[in-house]
């Protein structure tokens, strides 16, 4: 308890209020910097389910690429997020000019 | 003024009263220190702040 000395040297009627306040400013900004870093508080105050997993998933690309093709196939089988099956007829470039 | 040789300046406290003070200041900032414990375990159960 050593520490107690320190009200010899300040004044508790200004030493009380001030370590106060350093920690109120404290708790304010941790509070301030967690409403910034996450969702769940932002989402909590507006009235939200806090984290549901709708939250979590990814937004679904709309256009997906197809890696590798082989030389002179027309059709290519894709398959739908939703597990269908559909089919995606190429055409090469040139042909797509030349038919606008 | 009564000069009483315990008062220590600048404050003009005695140690006595200094260990006084700061016991009050010990304790509060124990109270803070369980409230926070226990609003930091209610965030844990109940945000996905640990996953």
């Amino acid at each position: 308890m050593n520490n107690a000395k320190m009200w010899l040297v300040v004044k508790p009627t200004v030493g009380v209020p001030l370590f106060l306040t350093a920690v109120a400013v404290g708790s304010f900004a941790v509070h301030v910097a967690v409403l910034s870093n996450t969702t769940w508080v932002s989402d909590f105050l507006s009235g939200k389910p806090i984290g549901g997993v709708a939250a979590l998933e990814a937004p679904v690309p709309q256009v997906a690429n197809a890696a590798y093709v082989p030389q002179g196939a027309q059709e290519v089988l894709v398959v739908m997020p939703d597990g269908t099956t559909a089919r995606a007829i190429l055409q090469m470039p040139e042909t797509v000019a030349a038919l606008e | 003024m009564s000069n009483d040789p315990d008062k220590v300046w600048p404050t003009g406290l005695t140690l006595k009263e200094a260990e006084e003070v700061h016991s009050y200041l010990i304790d509060g900032t124990r109270v803070f220190g369980v409230i926070a414990l226990i609003a930091h375990l209610l965030v844990a159960v109940s945000t996905p702040w640990l996953g």
